[in-house]
């Protein structure tokens, strides 16, 4: 027997110990239980509480992208049944990239002129490419019947809105830290390839231009916008929502009633159900650490 | 000692020979002394490449390597029913009273286990892992394990902290679990005939190179202590994915000569590798016990691990020192144990871990859970099927289900293959010469 046992000099049996060595211990059953016995669990270590208000708040960012994104099927809507022509869309197009500018600008903490400078060649790089391939999205889909088209489009946009990263942006803004994952990528060429099918259903060439120049800067640099403004000041953030929304239901509602009603009722449950039921939900949460569990490096594999 | 009564076990595990690893010697092990009490044990093991049929070990020990291929890391496909027909020719036809199955991970021990109750066995299921709660493999697992130990008689583990991990993944009250460690082979590992000069240390790591091992903790630590110590060098065995990351260390820090890449090691050629070192070091994330410590301890190496999962329980406090994951901790408890390193004698360690851990004793223990499981009262199906309903919501009444469907395909076996038709073994004893060789103080020899 393993000599290190404490011995008491009175005849009670000489302590449990939580030991694998020398044998069964004298005294003990294998199957004993002491009342250390899961000493060292930890419960519930890294769960947040969390209160309504800021559930709600947070969800803010949500029903924005959804009026974002409501905005953009808004947009294309009109231009399939001609309500918009092409110089409407060219004007609505350089006037959201001013604007975007503009926030960037006055939000943005490293802004420097060499940056911006370089953002303006970038900027005229992709519409100039988008203005040379702008033939060849309006003859990809020729052969394709309407309807497969819309149900694509709707299955890509459900698939966007599904995966998109809310918290941050895909395209990384000057300062962020977290690299985009693989799900936001997805969701990002979803909604590109959104915009093609949508835009080669379009007669005229100067049209289907407008049109993707729309769709990608606002799928491409709305969410590095609203990061932005995020960024700089939170109740710059639920006025420009709350802005948005009103606005997005405004035009829904001259739209189509329906869908007014539906949008309506996705921003309620988005913005007031689901915070309620995840509160609700979250009693229920175990979380369970303890010695058994795998240690985690402190350090990052560089490979 | 009067005539204990002699169980008739049947070993279940996707894990056995001619794989080497924890799981398997310890079957192996187990098995071994199981024969020298007196006991029969067959195991059952799904088929290694053309290793298929009936095959027979040292002391008579037989193996069936069933007809089922490997499909997903040694592991058969668990198709359910499929193995019902033969696990229940084999249950009868070796008059088997007790199934004891082993590892979680092993489909094979789950629908054993499975098929074992139905068919009114008693049964008893090791584990030798440590798993997690969060991630979406863990949760499923932790499920399935749920189910088998729902109406499992005792359950073993290795390590008392492998104990609160069972308990609370699957449920099972505490009083039902066992902690028997597994133990080492102390005659077949020897420290080194003479001992070794301290004018240079080599310190040894044999393991897999995988992420859970602590491979990338080895990357980060082995630099450090080439540089802080310059009569350091050291021996790595064991390949994995992670192994070009060392090489890469090693080109980067010049230390083609004090860094020696041996590749995998076999299990022979173990106790020759680690006679050569004075320090054994293990880097693991998580371990539910760690044979290789004892292998080392047996050598008469000091060990240096990392404080995770079971380690701390497995030697006394002056046989090994203890860190934590960390680079700079790992560095000062090599710091600590080249320190101590000259009051070590490898003799005097390994004679102590022959009385610390021996399998006999293992199997003395383990005879112990089998006489409690074999006291447990018998049950019809339906007290088995409420045991099967606490185990969740929509969980409970599928776990009732597939019970109720085997039971069915029981009965249905019973009247196409009755039990009258399937021959029994004949049981014979082997003479004294024919015995595997076992030395006095304990240690088995296996020639």
């Amino acid at each position: 027997m393993d000599s290190s046992i404490n011995e008491n000099p009175s005849p009670t049996r000489p302590r449990w110990r939580k030991v694998a060595y020398g044998g069964m211990q004298p005294g003990f059953d294998d199957n004993h239980t002491d009342e250390t016995f899961l000493e060292a669990m930890v419960m519930n270590a890294n769960v947040v509480k969390r209160s309504m208000l800021k559930v709600m708040q947070d969800s803010v960012s949500i029903s924005q992208y959804l009026c974002i994104v409501a905005l953009v099927v808004l947009v294309w809507t009109c231009t399939l049944r001609s309500t918009l022509n092409e110089n409407t869309l060219l004007l609505l197009d350089v006037s959201l990239l001013g604007l975007g500018f503009l926030v960037l600008i006055l939000t943005a903490e490293m802004m420097s002129l060499n940056l911006l400078f370089h953002y303006f060649i970038n900027i005229s790089f992709f519409t100039t490419g988008l203005y040379v391939s702008a033939p060849i999205y309006q003859t990809l889909t020729r052969s394709i019947s309407s309807d497969s088209i819309w149900a694509v489009t709707v299955s890509l946009l459900i698939l966007h809105l599904f995966l998109h990263d809310y918290s941050g942006s895909t395209i990384r803004a000057p300062g962020a830290l977290k690299n985009p994952n693989l799900t936001s990528c997805i969701s990002l060429n979803a909604s590109v390839v959104a915009s093609v099918f949508i835009a080669s259903r379009l007669p005229s060439r100067i049209q289907v231009f407008a049109i993707m120049l729309f769709s990608l800067q606002v799928f491409l640099f709305a969410p590095l916008v609203t990061y932005c403004i995020k960024k700089y000041s939170f109740q710059l953030h639920l006025w420009f929502s709350f802005g948005l929304m009103v606005l997005t239901l405004a035009f829904v509602y001259m739209l189509h009633r329906l869908l007014f009603v539906l949008l309506l009722g996705l921003l309620v449950f988005v913005t007031v159900v689901c915070p309620y039921w995840l509160i609700r939900i979250q009693e229920y949460k175990f979380e369970i650490n303890g010695p058994w569990d795998e240690a985690k490096l402190c350090f990052d594999i560089t490979e | 000692m009067g005539d204990q009564k002699r169980h008739r076990i049947l070993m279940v595990s996707d894990f056995f020979y001619p794989n080497f690893g924890g799981v398997e010697n310890h079957i192996y092990y187990l098995s071994q002394c199981l024969l020298k009490l007196g006991h029969k044990v067959v195991v059952l093991t799904h088929a290694y490449g053309n290793r298929s049929g009936v095959r027979y070990m040292t002391g008579r020990l037989k193996v069936y390597y069933i007809p089922w291929k490997p499909f997903l890391m040694q592991n058969t496909l668990p198709t359910f029913y499929g193995t019902l027909p033969i696990m229940r020719t084999i249950l009868i036809r070796e008059k088997i009273s007790l199934v004891h199955g082993h590892q979680a991970f092993s489909t094979l021990c789950h629908e054993a286990l499975m098929h074992a109750r139905t068919m009114g066995y008693k049964v008893v299921f090791t584990d030798h892992s440590l798993y997690g709660f969060a991630d979406v493999g863990s949760i499923h697992m932790n499920k399935v394990l749920q189910f088998t130990l729902a109406d499992v008689s005792q359950a073993i583990c290795v390590s008392h902290t492998s104990k609160e991990n069972t308990v609370l993944r699957s449920g099972l009250p505490p009083e039902k679990v066992f902690v028997i460690p597994n133990a080492v082979d102390t005659a077949m590992f020897t420290p080194a005939p003479e001992k070794l000069s301290h004018n240079e240390i080599v310190i040894i790591v044999i393991s897999r190179l995988v992420y859970r091992k602590g491979a990338d903790l080895l990357v980060e630590v082995i630099p450090e202590i080439c540089r802080l110590f310059s009569n350091v060098r050291f021996i790595v065995g064991g390949d994995g994915p992670k192994r070009v990351r060392l090489e890469e260390m090693r080109e980067k820090n010049s230390l083609q000569d004090r860094v020696e890449m041996l590749g995998a090691v076999p299990h022979a050629r173990v106790r020759s590798v680690l006679i050569s070192g004075h320090i054994f070091l293990n880097s693991s994330l998580t371990e539910a016990f760690c044979i290789a410590i004892l292998e080392a301890a047996s050598c008469g190496l000091l060990t240096v691990s990392t404080r995770v999962g079971g380690v701390p329980e497995v030697l006394p406090d002056d046989m090994i020192v203890l860190a934590e994951p960390d680079p700079s901790d790992m560095v000062r408890a090599i710091r600590k144990a080249i320190s101590i390193l000259p009051k070590i004698d490898p003799q005097v360690m390994h004679l102590r871990m022959k009385k610390l851990y021996n399998w006999h004793d293992v199997a003395k223990r383990t005879e112990i859970v089998y006489d409690r499981a074999l006291g447990c009262s018998n049950q019809n199906l339906v007290d088995r099927l409420s045991r099967y309903l606490p185990c969740g919501g929509w969980a409970g009444k599928l776990f009732c289900l597939v019970m109720i469907i085997d039971f069915l395909l029981w009965r249905l076996l019973q009247l196409w293959q009755p039990t009258e038709d399937i021959e029994e073994v004949p049981d014979f004893s082997l003479p004294n010469s024919e015995c595997p060789e076992f030395k006095e103080d304990g240690s088995l020899s296996l020639r």
